[in-house]
């Protein structure tokens, strides 16, 4: 239950934060809600992870269907000399979930070494 | 226990995000910032479905004004004066081009290692310290006090200036344009100063070319006559672009004399300590490259045409960019009602048409850069008649990215900056200090000649524009709705006597100086003609009647097959000019191949491909081998003759395709013996058919390939750009097509009672890459297809029909 809270925590919190900060806002919103609801370490991971999956992945996916993948494709190219969009938006979805599990994971840890 | 490893976890992640926020090096974006869903590259994705309509209120604006998008985002502003039009223009061009804007006056001034880096091999920073040295921020400024000190161009410039701003200062960060995410900077304030830069930019793109190093060496190595036989400077049998026979007002100067004096240094002979040069590049040779840079127009009176109204045709060739360097707008305004093509960075339009005329331009190429060898006294001096004089310093300091500035203080002499010497040497090794004379560095105000012609309403108003066209000097071409059509070779050009600034000039002897300029309503110019037509594709400008003496750049292949289909046509239709516009007869083909064939060993004669070629119709259309075959065969061919011959002379400069097709036909006299020319035309014949076989074998035999047309992106990166593009055409052929440069804007006014004006450029009219309309026009492009300029009447409010979104601006 905590750990469903927390992954609508940081999904909800990070989409505000990413309207007024830059993108690493999402490394405070995940770091704070895993320290505010005291979240186990293999958790709060995985709640990083999820937060800013669901707050991201939808997100790029909406626009990219908007555009009908014309910036994906070419993004693709420069990045993998190949358009496959797909795989960019999963690239872009690993920085972020990355970053918000591991923000996450080192926040319970500190919580939680008191 | 945890809390150390919590520590160390937050310490990792902090690294990461740091490096995530960073660029790498000065090539790699900061990947975090740019992958971003909400404030990346995302954010550029545009909605294809994006609805343009909106409304806003711009408090320094007169009154309300009223923007009409159709389906092409071809905005057609209407504004109630002219601050609030050119207000407008600039807002839309930026909101729609303003990354590309910011890099065409950054490169004109010498600013892209501010933004880029110094690059491999410090090639951005000496690209950046050439444009100083030419002194292109020098001629941006003078040309600015000029425009500024006009009061019509003054408002106009700082309209357009107030418009890109106001876009500049809404923008949101995650709104910037997808390149500057790239490559990690932001806009600045736009500046009238960029302005100016941009006109600089397209002056220095259209008459930066000069053979004067090259043909200094060549005279002193070949013997008078034979380089009077292989660079000519004018071909004789040229279809002038001022048909031959039209009568030039008499002159009001004498034709200037060359002085007495040693007026040109030479380099072979060592008289003036000289020596062949350290270097010789072995490029491709400049003119090689360039061949197809110029442009066609024509127009035709009402006597030739379907519809007995005047129809012009213009399609100046460019390099091929993404974004393109056109946006398509419509001004209108009271005094004002013109569509056509402009260059983003720049208010007015540049080629287009009005309710009353239209016009459009081809470059001129008569020679107007010049290059003076310059004596170095001492450190801060040069001599000039024996005494003497102190240099001008003009410290130019340059930023890169991650560095230092650089700072290089340029000479100005009376001969103009030092372009090249012991500190920035020529790219051939040649050494000595050269200083640029350039007509681009005199103060003009080009944008007055755009402000009329735009509200040109007949032939008076179309001469009045021309009198303050002085740079880069351009065939000028006019129709009008009452059936007139006229053609100017307009620009602001010296009285020179015989060769000066054909050559590397003597700069220590005053008598080489620019003195008295030609008056600009003696340029030559004829109208309507009783060949009722007119037409120039950068061929020479007139026979030899006209009064004053010029050196250029001149071209042939095109005019000849353009003459050569215009008087053909008696009742031409719009259709004809797009066949015309898009025709891919190689006129070089069509005259050296049956010579060359003829010439051919007979163990060959009989191969495959030389019974195909005497049967081909020397049209090199996308899907011909042939047209492979030839030009490849024809490549060999040309350098085969030259390039041994020439290959200590730097810059690299061949005799033209025109004159080596004369010498094939007529006899080499001398220059190469007969028999060592027949047995080349064998020999590069059977390369070329390894060549082709080699080509067939992987698939890349068709013309298309083989050429392999690219519109790249400005920055040269693949994902953004387009490559092997399926049309016809080379340099040579009207449809001038090759590599990188092509025709960048076609357009076809018939100028009757409803004006029918048809055109299309390969791009489209949104820069962002992101975007459906980011290159929407370039399939019909290359098929050779066009769509409607449509001029919404002055008055009344367009059908609902012609447009698709409408912006309304509150003041």
């Amino acid at each position: 239950m905590r750990t469903t809270i927390s992954i609508i925590l940081i999904a909800f919190l990070s989409s505000i934060a990413e309207f007024f900060l830059p993108w690493w806002s999402i490394m405070p919103v995940a770091f704070g809600v895993a320290w505010t609801l005291r979240l186990r370490g293999g958790a709060a991971f995985f709640a990083g992870v999820a937060g800013i999956a669901i707050f991201w992945i939808p997100n790029m996916i909406f626009k990219d269907f908007a555009n009908e993948h014309i910036l994906s494709s070419r993004m693709a190219v420069l990045f993998f000399k190949a358009p496959n969009y797909a795989l960019f938006i999963a690239v872009c979805a690993s920085v972020g979930c990355l970053i918000g599990g591991l923000s996450a994971w080192s926040g319970s840890l500190l919580r939680r070494g008191d | 226990m945890r809390k150390i490893f919590g520590t160390i976890l937050l310490g990792i992640t902090l690294v990461l995000v740091y490096v995530l926020d960073h660029p790498i090096g000065t090539r790699f974006p900061a990947l975090g910032r740019l992958l971003d869903p909400v404030n990346g590259c995302w954010a550029n994705a545009e909605n294809v479905n994006y609805d343009f309509n909106w409304e806003n209120k711009f408090p320094t604006l007169h009154h309300e004004v009223e923007v009409w998008l159709d389906d092409h985002l071809v905005p057609h502003i209407k504004a109630s004066d002219d601050h609030d039009l050119y207000f407008i223009q600039g807002y839309f061009t930026a909101s729609f081009r303003l990354w590309q804007m910011d890099m065409q006056t950054r490169a004109a001034a010498g600013r892209l290692a501010e933004v880029v880096g110094r690059g491999e091999g410090d090639k951005i920073l000496n690209f950046d310290r050439k444009q100083r040295r030419k002194g292109m921020v020098y001629a941006a400024e003078r040309s600015l006090e000029k425009m500024e000190s006009d009061p019509a161009t003054r408002l106009m410039m700082d309209a357009y200036t107030e418009g890109v701003n106001a876009y500049v200062a809404k923008l949101k960060k995650r709104d910037l344009p997808l390149e500057y995410k790239l490559m990690g900077f932001a806009p600045e304030k736009w500046t009238n100063l960029r302005i100016s830069l941009l006109l600089k930019y397209m002056a220095d793109d259209l008459t930066g070319y000069t053979e004067d190093i090259p043909l200094t060496f060549l005279r002193d190595l070949l013997l008078p006559e034979q380089f009077e036989l292989l660079f000519p400077g004018k071909i004789p049998a040229s279809n002038t672009v001022i048909p031959s026979g039209t009568e030039f007002s008499p002159a009001t100067l004498n034709q200037a004399q060359a002085p007495a004096g040693s007026l040109f240094p030479h380099f072979f002979t060592g008289k003036n300590g000289g020596g062949k040069p350290t270097a010789v590049n072995n490029e491709p040779s400049a003119r090689d490259e360039a061949s197809g840079i110029g442009s066609n127009n024509w127009a035709l009176s009402g006597s030739r045409t379907k519809s007995g109204a005047a129809i012009l045709c213009n399609d100046p060739h460019l390099t091929l960019n993404l974004p393109s360097l056109w946006f398509e707008a419509q001004l209108q305004a009271p005094g004002i009602n013109v569509f056509g093509a402009t260059l983003p960075g720049a208010p007015g339009v540049v080629i287009g048409f009005n309710d009353s005329v239209s016009w459009g331009f081809t470059n001129n190429y008569r020679d107007v850069k010049d290059f003076y060898e310059i004596s170095e006294a001492d450190a801060g001096h040069y001599l000039l008649n024996g005494r003497p004089l102190a240099y001008e310093n003009r410290v130019e300091v340059i930023g890169v990215k991650g560095e230092a500035d650089v700072t290089d203080t340029v000479h100005y002499t009376v001969h103009g900056p030092v372009m090249y010497d012991k500190h920035f040497v020529e790219p051939d090794g040649f050494t000595r200090p050269l200083a640029v004379r350039w007509k681009a560095h005199d103060p003009s105000n080009e944008l007055k000649a755009f402000y009329l012609l735009n509200r040109a309403r007949n032939y008076l108003g179309f001469t009045e524009a021309l009198g303050f066209y002085e740079c880069p000097a351009q065939n000028m071409l006019y129709a009008d709705r009452r059936g007139h059509i006229a053609l100017w070779g307009q620009g602001s050009f010296v009285n020179k006597w015989k060769d000066q600034g054909r050559y590397i000039m003597n700069g220590s002897d005053s008598a080489t100086l620019w003195h008295e300029l030609i008056p600009m309503t003696e340029n030559p110019h004829a109208s309507d003609p009783e060949q009722g037509y007119l037409a120039s594709a950068n061929q020479c400008v007139t026979d030899s009647t006209y009064p004053y003496w010029y050196n250029g750049y001149f071209y042939e292949f095109r005019a000849w097959r353009i003459n050569q289909v215009l008087q053909g046509l008696s009742k031409a239709t719009v259709e004809d000019m797009f066949a015309l516009q898009n025709d891919n007869y190689s006129w070089l083909a069509g005259h050296v191949l049956p010579v060359i064939l003829k010439r051919l060993s007979p163990d060959v004669v009989r191969s495959k491909w030389a019974v195909d070629l005497a049967a081909w119709d020397c049209r090199l259309e996308p899907n011909s081998k042939n047209a492979t075959f030839f030009q490849t065969w024809w490549y060999g061919l040309y350098h085969g003759l030259w390039d041994d011959r020439f290959k200590n002379v730097p810059d690299k400069l061949l005799p033209l395709p025109e004159v080596t097709m004369d010498l094939l036909k007529n006899g080499f006299r001398g220059v190469i013996p007969e028999n060592d020319v027949d047995k080349l035309i064998s020999s590069s014949f059977v390369k070329a058919q390894d060549s082709l076989a080699k080509l067939d074998k992987s698939g890349q035999a068709e013309w298309y390939l083989a050429k392999n047309t690219t519109v790249a992106h400005l920055l040269k990166l693949p994902a953004f750009g387009y490559d092997k593009i399926k049309a016809g055409g080379w340099g040579n052929t009207v449809n001038a097509l090759n590599g990188n440069h092509g025709p960048s804007w076609r357009m076809v006014v018939e100028m009757g009672k409803e004006i029918n004006a048809w055109g299309i450029y390969p791009g489209g009219q949104s820069g962002n890459p992101g975007s459906k309309y980011y290159a929407s026009f370039l399939g019909n492009w290359a098929n050779g297809k066009y769509h409607r300029l449509v001029l919404f009447p002055a008055g009344s409010p367009p059908a609902p029909n012609q447009y698709k979104y409408t912006i309304t601006v509150f003041p």
